[in-house]
């Protein structure tokens, strides 16, 4: 097929090439912006989703809920120390009771001391490996005999919800590019039958001189070939410029939530290749559309 | 003698209306020279338009090249047609290309190499007289130049059959003179030749052609009073 893309330049003067100054390149732009933009909200959501997934799955809050607070200073030290030389466990740090009780004074108040409420210590775990189930009974195991009170609280658990709304967005994200697939399959399609018919006498006379189907379906493939490489072009080009942007957009905002939403390394190697799988598409659809419709003509 | 093209009780109808041509028969041969003649409406295009496998009959066989070409593929059309050169009555030029391109167009399709065929297009331009002309586009031509370039076109592959539908309606009597040598000479080289023409005068142009006279659709009086005496048409009917 690549092969038939480049014609000599007397077979491709049996069609008048007129790009531009059709409509056909100009929506292959759009859809083509509209595809790049599709696919680079898919690919990093599918980062942040699994970068964020690998992180906050590694992650476990352990509670030490003790009234008395030297026993429960005591049991949140021993179970540090316990954590950290505990082999399935990366990093463990106690976080400092002034942090905790600037979590708590939203809803507690200022005087939070004065109130002598039991805030429980905490210890932020970061694991080695993901926390499933079995890994996670076996911390909780090791916990109890120095804390009984100690829970464990994995971060999967309340993110759950998040990463389940990411999926959908993602499945939606892969319908709308389906969507795209087809508009832009049904736009080449439109446009060959159309030329076709303006070159219905050309075509006419080359079969009565012995022109095969598949030399007038070349000219329309090569033709279609080009008109969506400009488009897709110009699509690409526009849609990148406003990724680039949104992407400075992101690493500003700087949200827990967003650190891993960017456009990882190969996501750019995909959304480039964009306009060359719109060249290809479009020369594919060309091809069957023209062979199709010249089975019609004498 | 083994016959290029065989008709046999072919009969064409357009849609659901009367028959065009009925109960046609007749075999050409190689290198033989034909005439068709009658009045307007007569099924003269017609005919040829079964020639040049442009149509295919509503009834009966057609044979050519020794094939079936009734029952013939879609595939193996190009292979057929590029062996027949065809003078439309319209001349059917490629109205955005030059003259030149229009008679290189046949040598083209055939897959001739752009060498190979710069030497025979400007060989047949001077032969027509439109040098000078061979960049022009159709639209800026003369109905004459049109149809010197339709026969150029149709000559420069060195067909097997030609097939022209009235050829030189348009051009003067010595033009008229010149490209019916031209179609002789090519006759001489082996090429079977059918005019399609009203102009009886033609006829008596060229030496040895045989005649083939439509009457409604039907192909009568073949050694007609035309000529005088006609060569033998070998008709079946």
């Amino acid at each position: 097929m690549l092969l038939d893309f480049a014609l000599p330049e007397h077979e491709r003067k049996l069609i008048p090439e007129g790009r531009v100054s059709g409509s056909m390149p100009w929506v292959i732009a759009i859809m083509t912006f509209l595809t790049v933009l599709a696919a680079s909200a898919g690919l990093i959501m599918l980062n942040a989703t699994q970068q964020g997934s690998d992180d906050i799955a590694r992650q476990v809050t352990v509670q030490i809920v003790e009234p008395d607070p030297a026993a429960r200073n005591a049991q949140r030290d021993r179970l540090a120390e316990m954590l950290k030389r505990d082999d399935g466990v990366s990093q463990a740090e106690i976080v400092p009771d002034a942090e905790i009780r600037e979590l708590l004074i939203p809803w507690l108040g200022e005087d939070i001391e004065e109130a002598n409420i039991p805030v429980p210590s905490l210890i932020d775990v970061t694991l080695r490996e993901s926390a499933d189930a079995a890994k996670l009974d076996a911390l909780a195991a090791k916990i109890r005999p120095i804390s009984p009170s100690a829970k464990l609280d994995s971060q999967a658990n309340w993110i759950a919800p998040f990463f389940a709304l990411m999926n959908s967005l993602l499945m939606l994200t892969g319908g709308i590019l389906l969507l795209l697939l087809l508009a832009t399959s049904a736009t080449v399609m439109l446009a060959v039958r159309s030329a076709l018919n303006t070159h219905k006498e050309t075509l006419g006379i080359m079969h009565m001189l012995g022109g095969t189907d598949v030399q007038a379906a070349r000219l329309f493939q090569r033709r279609m070939a080009l008109d969506a490489l400009l488009g897709a072009v110009v699509g690409f080009v526009l849609a990148a410029v406003i990724i680039w942007i949104l992407s400075f957009q992101f690493s500003a905002a700087g949200s827990g939530l967003l650190t891993g939403a960017s456009m990882p390394w190969y996501g750019w190697i995909i959304i480039a290749l964009i306009p060359l799988g719109v060249m290809g598409l479009a020369m594919l659809i060309a091809r069957r559309t023209a062979l199709s419709a010249l089975r019609n003509i004498t | 003698m083994q016959s290029v093209v065989e008709f046999d009780n072919v009969g064409l109808r357009y849609g659901t209306g009367s028959e065009t041509l009925s109960d046609v028969s007749f075999t050409l041969y190689p290198g033989s020279f034909y005439f068709l003649t009658g009045a307007s409406g007569a099924g003269k295009t017609s005919l040829l338009k079964l020639l040049y496998l442009a149509h295919r009959p509503s009834r009966g066989s057609i044979r050519m090249f020794g094939n079936d070409a009734v029952t013939l593929s879609r595939e193996r059309l190009p292979g057929f047609r590029r062996r027949i050169g065809v003078v439309f009555q319209d001349f059917r030029l490629v109205q955005h290309l030059s003259a030149r391109d229009n008679i290189a167009l046949p040598l083209r399709i055939a897959g001739i190499q752009e060498k190979d065929l710069a030497g025979p297009v400007k060989e047949m331009l001077n032969w027509i007289g439109l040098s000078e002309r061979a960049d022009a586009r159709p639209a800026t031509l003369s109905g004459g130049e049109q149809q010197r370039v339709a026969i150029a076109r149709a000559v420069i592959g060195r067909p097997e059959i030609l097939v022209a539908d009235e050829p030189t309606g348009n051009v003067d009597p010595e033009m008229a003179r010149r490209l019916l040598q031209l179609f002789a000479a090519l006759n001489k080289l082996g090429t079977t030749i059918v005019v399609a023409t009203h102009d009886i005068h033609l006829i008596n142009e060229i030496e040895d052609t045989q005649m083939m006279r439509l009457d409604k659709g039907r192909l009568s009086d073949p050694t007609g009073s035309l000529r005088n005496p006609p060569k033998p048409l070998v008709l079946k009917s």
